[in-house]
């Protein structure tokens, strides 16, 4: 059961039969370095995204991609979450991300992306300011 | 290596010269390589001296530090490797056929691929399965039966083609799907060129494992027995250290991981009866060639040390071609930035000079959009160009291993062999690669220099032009997509075939399969090319191999 004193706590995720994840560990590490919890699993279906972060009831969902396929598993994720929960878990994007996607993948709900090369201290920075403990 | 009088010397110019630098730029700081061995900002003949010059070597002579061959590139261009694949498999043809009008030429002018297969076809996951959706052909070629395979190689000459099928705990259904096409197309199994990856190790650098190790490597004896016998001319095992790189392990670490991992192999082999000179001469190494030019350069030389001399000491191999280590480079991802793709032109230029400069056997360069997506046709026949460039333009390939020689360079490949010995017998305490993987004491240290790699970066120790200094706002740059329509004509042939097929006879050859996998019998490679033939999914194998030989056995295997 969390606290009103608990840290925020995040799921980050990226797809099982996507072997690279170098990137996803590293934002993981900087979010626990800075005070955060975060738990760290694979996904194969998008309604386990959702699944997990209800059980886990974390704060924020973050997912990397390097597969290409964005543009088809973020929304799925969305509608399945907006079947399931009350308000959206804020979910944020990372990865292979060709900048030109970006607006759809914010039109489609996330509230924010950060492409490969993004500096993880903005990242961190960013869910501090801007991710509330739910 | 040297005379005593010229070593003598040799330190007394380098007294002076210490003397005049530290006079004059005191505060200059030691350089490291990207492992954490030292740099002197210069070398002299004494640096080397303590060197065996025998160590070092000739060309095509134990202990092949200087290249396996004799004559090497003046008498035989590495072969082109350009690697491709998405979409369909007509799609990816497409591409194959673009890269051969490009030139991508293997040894004597024949043909090449390096065939790689999409996301779920990788875990053994046809496009038809909830799992696939979004992913089907995205990140390379679709594939869920040999269907597919035909397809792919319709019209291929395919006893002049060496064709590379990237997969890495599917082999053992793709290899069966390639075999069974080309008899199809009159090709008999013995005359096929070729590499399978055989990477069911690859779980401990890379997240999603198939196999367990243990019994990983239960297949990967399957496979080079049944090659050994059936397909003399068929490399049958990939070592890949390139992943371990990525991952983010330093260069010692991916020749030390990758020397226990061909170690925990070929004792496996070993074990089950086959000959250690017989089985050897068909394996191969792809290793990762990062921008630490000299140090990436000493780690391919030290790999080619280190390997015959595990075949000779810890095997007794006697067959000289069991100590080659046939290697192919495939140019570091991770080198290249999403921010202004076009530097990382530059940067292949500079890995393909290396690469040659290292004396690889083949060769693939990322596209300089590889960190946006998969290739454009033209950026994909820009790798070919520059490789092609560094072949007849930079005359590199004169000479025979022409870095050998420098204080540096020798220094630094004794150096790098010491280093991953130490790491090597530090697993050998544990008990071995598996052990090693078991205890997840390998992947902790690749996380450990992960995270240190990206930590210097993040504060500006290392610069990565582009990323963190020399930023600029840029427009998006135009990105290559597959067709919409992919995933579902992929399904809906799919679909098709499981209609047209013998239900029967599949359910009959998928039972043998079963049988066999349960016991891990002598006949399971045989006994898929026969499920392979009366087009079984590859999911439908790779099911049974996964509940036979899968995390459910983790106990007993």
């Amino acid at each position: 059961m969390k606290t009103a004193e608990h840290p925020l706590r995040i799921l980050m995720t990226r797809m099982d039969c996507d072997g690279h994840d170098r990137g996803a560990r590293y934002v993981a590490r900087k979010m626990l370095d800075s005070g955060m919890e975060v738990v760290f699993t694979p996904f194969s279906l998008p309604a386990e995204v959702v699944h997990t972060a209800i059980q886990e009831d974390v704060d924020l969902i973050g997912l990397s991609f390097l597969t290409g396929a964005h543009l088809v598993i973020v929304p799925e994720i969305m509608r399945i979450m907006d079947e399931q929960t009350k308000a959206r878990i804020p979910v944020l994007v990372g990865g292979i991300i060709p900048p030109q996607d970006i607006s759809s993948l914010k039109q489609a709900g996330v509230l924010a992306v950060f492409p490969s090369g993004s500096s993880v201290d903005d990242i961190v920075r960013f869910v501090r300011e801007n991710v509330r403990k739910r | 290596m040297f005379s005593e009088e010229t070593v003598k010397k040799s330190k007394e110019l380098k007294q002076e010269w210490e003397t005049k630098v530290t006079r004059k730029y005191r505060e200059i700081k030691p350089a490291q390589t990207l492992s954490g061995l030292p740099i002197n900002p210069v070398y002299t003949p004494d640096d080397i001296a303590h060197i065996d010059f025998q160590e070092i070597g000739i060309p095509g002579a134990y202990p092949y530090t200087r290249g396996i061959y004799p004559l090497h590139y003046q008498y035989q261009p590495w072969m082109m490797q350009q690697i491709h694949g998405y979409g369909l498999p007509e799609d990816t043809r497409q591409r194959m056929d673009l890269l051969k009008k490009g030139g991508m030429e293997g040894y004597f002018g024949n043909l090449v691929y390096n065939l790689v297969l999409d996301h779920p076809s990788q875990c053994g996951i046809d496009c038809d399965d909830p799992r696939a959706h979004g992913l089907v052909g995205v990140c390379g070629m679709s594939f869920s039966s040999l269907r597919d395979m035909e397809i792919l190689v319709e019209g291929l000459d395919l006893d002049k083609c060496n064709m590379s099928l990237i997969t890495g705990d599917t082999c053992y259904y793709l290899l069966p799907a390639f075999i069974v096409a080309a008899e199809e197309r009159g090709t008999p199994r013995d005359k096929l060129r070729g590499n399978s990856m055989n990477w069911p190790l690859k779980g401990f650098c890379m997240p999603n494992p198939v196999f367990p190790p243990r019994s990983g490597l239960k297949l990967m004896v399957q496979l080079i027995r049944f090659c050994t016998k059936e397909m003399p001319t068929w490399n049958t095992t990939n070592f890949i250290s390139y992943l371990a790189r990525e991952a983010g392990a330093n260069p010692v670490q991916e020749l030390a991981f990758i020397m226990q991992w061909a170690i925990a192999t070929i004792q496996a082999c070993v074990d089950a009866g086959l000959d250690v000179d017989a089985i050897a001469p068909r394996f191969g190494f792809q290793i990762s060639l990062g921008m630490h030019f000299f140090e990436d350069i000493a780690k391919i030389r030290a790999l080619r040390r280190m390997y015959s001399k595990i075949l000779k000491d810890r095997f007794g191999a006697t067959n000289p071609k069991a100590f080659y280590a046939r290697m192919h480079v495939h140019t570091s991802g991770g080198a290249y930035t999403a921010q202004q793709p076009m530097n990382n032109i530059a940067r292949g230029a500079i890995l393909a000079l290396a690469a040659a400069m290292a004396g690889t056997n083949s060769m693939n360069v990322c596209a300089y959009d590889e960190a946006l997506g998969i290739p454009t046709e033209e950026s994909h026949l820009l790798t070919l160009r520059t490789q092609q460039i560094v072949l007849h333009e930079t005359d590199v390939t004169c000479v025979g291993d022409p870095l050998a020689g420098s204080y540096y360079l020798e220094d630094l490949t004794d150096k790098i062999e010491k280093a991953a010995n130490e790491l090597i017998d530090r697993m050998d305490e544990m008990g071995g690669f598996v052990e090693a993987v078991e205890k997840g004491w390998l992947q902790g240290l690749i996380a450990e220099e992960s995270y240190r790699a990206n930590e210097e970066i993040r504060k500006g120790e290392r610069i990565h032009v582009g990323v963190n200094r020399y930023q600029v706002e840029e427009e998006p740059k135009p990105v290559f997509r597959v067709e919409s329509d992919t995933e579902k004509k992929a399904v809906e042939r799919l679909k098709k075939l499981k209609k047209e097929r013998d239900r029967e006879e599949v359910r009959k050859k998928l039972d043998q399969v079963r049988a066999i996998a349960r016991e891990d019998g002598e006949d399971l490679i045989p006994a898929i090319i026969e499920a392979t033939r009366t087009y079984c999914s590859q999911q439908e194998v790779m099911d049974i191999l996964k509940e036979e030989y899968g995390w459910r056995h983790m106990k007993n295997c």
